[in-house]
């Protein structure tokens, strides 16, 4: 909640502005996460994706009932410390901070791919050293417009999104209409089933197509009448996400494509899937599935390219602005040292907390980039970490961020569900069970629960099948967990307790900030039914 | 040549439907109940501002009420019209020389104009001589078919609670439109507009 003397944020996204800020996150990781699935899963790889796309939808409507009901910027962080107290909020902020990162360079990355396809000397396997160079200064250059404070806009944000959906639309109607076989698919997925392994693998890569729900939530404090416009704008992003995921994923599989697909490296002849999921072409599979599609692929090969590589440096800045954000968010909550909050004089920007984590960003680059930099290292990835490196090591720390975060968010629906059931709630994710619990009647979000189960399957999966992630992923935790001991012990503050709140007063002042007027007056009276000496106390 | 398998074509256009159809039902939201008072006072506004007179006589200085309606034009693309009322005794004939009168008329007309200009809307203008300025606000409003009757006011008495004019009073009984009166309340300061218009009108430079 914004302090009382602090500007508020002026209230101007609207339901398409909603949409298109998660948009231009969410609507990014197909273009990442077509080829990783595919080279992962290979004949099931829509099946990876439909498991994660059922836990995704979990993820959705825990996210749009929680963000509806506490419409506040910092997302599942805020659930997270609102429901389960300080120490696990700031795990799950930590986690989402670590994916913020992973967002820099990761679609920095396959944004410098998916230009290599209109500038060939960008190609990763034939220049690594420009390829790095090339994303380090994306990476460079994004954190320099945001110390400066030029970000793009949401009217920006919105046309990109929009020219996205249109395209992408048309890249599956006209994939389906003219180049797809029901009959290569049934062939392709008994086929070249894979091990369940990798199946694993391709699920835990899968979750990475659904991440960036969050900044729907990260924008609640800025958008129109958020309990309202929120969980529709939430629903459509995750049906429309959903419908990509599962047609791209289907007709990669059962596509006869436009031209011959070339040789592997070996000289042997590849199907489509193989190709496009293959370590030189999986950072850009969505553009070279387009250009294989009959006629409409000779226009998609101009255009896709391009659009898509916009789309991945909005989802690139994205992540340098939402670390920052979240950043802030869990310093003014006592989670983080204040120097997250500090704000350059001449700038009027964050500074601290962009340099930090763009710094983090390149650190994470060097890891993702080593071993095509150089012979040693790859040798050493390849005896080590089963030869996985760059854009793969980025998807699993990204996995593992994102699985740990939404963890969380699921048992802070659950807690919050039993400990404040008194917050009017506009969205209410169905199939509950009613109970009395502390003399109130509250219901149990089954989905909640079978959600809980299907995203630890996918960290479990995660940590069995990344070599890299299951080290990194927790070292970033106990990074943080460092951090937060010291910084709590020093301000005198408990470390796994929490720090004083009102939450029912700041819950009236959310509601009232967020004009929900109705909704405000809704909660008051049902706490005025509870609690008339309180209610007359905080009124 | 490209043959189209039936599924896939059955598949595409699910898949265009279900786009288009989740997109539509997430841009048109049910509206809230603050914004349904909103969205009536809005249509209501449209349905007022049609046509707008912004009127002044002698007595009535309107030119604060004329600068609020050269907004409310601009913003709704109405007609606006603005007349000036030279009242003539039944002493002299109807068509009498008011010289004075219509001097004064041609100074908030001009006034008015100004104020179009600078609000860069479109304004007519128009000085009738009448035996009762109630009686030729009115015919104005009946012909032009306005929806809006906008001026200036000012107090029998000249001191605040006084009533308002009586012609004034009459003019909002018996408009077939809506009228709104610029009326200065008890520490209002629409009388220092007016003195204003005043100086103007003697020939003064406004303060």
């Amino acid at each position: 909640m914004p302090d009382q003397h602090q500007p508020e944020l002026k209230r101007s996204v609207t339901p398409w502005g909603s949409f298109s800020w998660g948009y231009s996150d969410v609507g990014a990781d197909i273009f990442v996460g077509l080829g990783l699935v595919l080279g992962a899963a290979a004949g099931a790889s829509n099946v990876a994706f439909l498991f994660a796309g059922i836990v995704y939808v979990c993820i959705g409507l825990a996210y749009t009932e929680l963000a509806a009901t506490y419409p506040v910027a910092g997302g599942g962080q805020y659930f997270v410390m609102r429901g389960l107290g300080d120490f696990l909020g700031f795990i799950a902020g930590w986690a989402v901070l670590l994916d913020f990162t992973i967002d820099v360079t990761l679609f920095a990355w396959s944004c410098v791919d998916y230009l290599s396809e209109v500038v060939p000397v960008l190609l990763n396997p034939i220049h690594p050293w420009v390829h790095f160079i090339a994303v380090f200064g994306l990476i460079a250059g994004l954190c320099l417009l945001n110390v400066l404070g030029v970000r793009e806009s949401t009217t920006f944000n919105g046309v990109v999104s929009a020219l996205d959906v249109i395209s992408e639309t048309s890249i599956l109607f006209f994939g389906f209409l003219f180049a797809f076989r029901p009959e290569l698919l049934v062939h392709t997925m008994t086929t070249q089933w894979p091990s369940t392994f990798n199946l694993m693998l391709g699920a835990s890569y899968a979750i990475i197509s659904f991440v960036g729900l969050e900044s729907i939530s990260q924008a609640a404090q800025e958008t129109q009448r958020p309990a309202s416009i929120i969980p529709r704008t939430s629903i459509a992003l995750i049906l429309t996400i959903l419908i990509y995921a599962l047609a791209y994923s289907n007709l990669a599989l059962g596509m006869v494509p436009w031209h011959q697909v070339p040789l592997d490296a070996m000289g042997h002849a590849q199907t489509l899937w193989q190709w496009l999921g293959n370590n030189d072409n999986n950072g850009k599979a969505v553009a070279l599935l387009a250009k294989d599609v009959p006629y409409f692929g000779a226009l998609a090969a101009l255009y896709v390219p391009i659009l898509g590589a916009i789309l991945l440096l909005i989802s690139s800045n994205s992540g340098v602005f939402g670390s920052s954000r979240i950043a802030y968010a869990m310093a003014n909550a006592k989670l983080l040292p204040s120097i997250f909050q500090r704000v350059h004089r001449r700038f009027r920007t964050p500074a601290i907390s962009i340099i930090a984590f763009c710094a983090i960003a390149v650190v994470e680059l060097i890891f993702a980039a080593w071993p095509s930099l150089d012979p040693g290292a790859a040798a050493f990835y390849a005896k080590f970490f089963h030869g996985e490196g760059g854009i793969g090591f980025l998807g699993d720390l990204y996995a593992f961020g994102a699985a740990t975060s939404y963890s969380f968010v699921f048992l802070a629906l659950i807690a919050l569900r039993m400990n404040d059931p008194l917050s009017p709630r506009k969205f209410r994710i169905p199939l509950n069970i009613p109970l009395t619990y502390k003399g109130e009647r509250v219901l149990f979000p089954v989905i909640g629960v079978l959600g809980f189960i299907g995203i630890l399957s996918i960290l479990v999966f995660t940590i069995i099948t990344h070599d890299l992630g299951r080290i990194a992923g927790p070292a970033w935790l106990i990074l943080g967990f460092i951090i937060f001991v010291i910084y709590r012990r020093n301000k005198g503050l408990p470390v796994f307790g929490s720090a004083p709140h009102d939450w029912r007063h700041e819950q009236i002042g959310i509601l009232r900030d967020a004009g929900e007027l109705e909704l405000m007056d809704e909660y008051l009276a049902r706490l005025k039914e509870r609690e008339p000496a309180r209610i007359a106390e905080v009124g | 040549m490209i043959a189209v398998n039936p599924i896939g074509a059955l598949v595409a256009a699910a898949i265009v439907f279900a786009v288009v159809a989740t997109l539509w039902w997430m841009l048109h939201p049910p509206i809230s109940k603050v914004q349904e008072i909103a969205r009536d006072a809005e249509t209501e506004l449209e349905r007022m501002v049609g046509s707008i007179i912004v009127v002044f006589s002698e007595n009535i200085a309107s030119q604060h009420m004329m600068a609020l309606a050269a907004k409310l034009a601009k913003g709704e693309r109405s007609e606006l019209l603005a007349i000036y009322v030279v009242s003539v005794p039944y002493s002299l004939p109807p068509d009498a020389e008011m010289t004075d009168e219509e001097r004064r008329a041609l100074d908030a007309l001009g006034a008015a104009q100004a104020i179009a200009a600078k609000a860069d809307i479109s304004l007519r203008t128009e000085t009738v001589k009448a035996r009762s300025t109630k009686q030729a606000v009115l015919d104005i409003a009946k012909r032009e078919r306005a929806n809006l009757i906008v001026l200036g006011s000012f107090r029998e008495g000249k001191y605040t609670g006084a009533p308002l004019s009586r012609t004034i009073e009459e003019i909002a009984a018996e408009a077939k439109c809506d009228v709104i009166i610029g009326v200065e309340g008890k520490h209002g300061n629409l009388l220092a507009d007016q003195v204003g218009f005043e100086q103007i009108e003697q020939g003064e430079k406004a303060p």
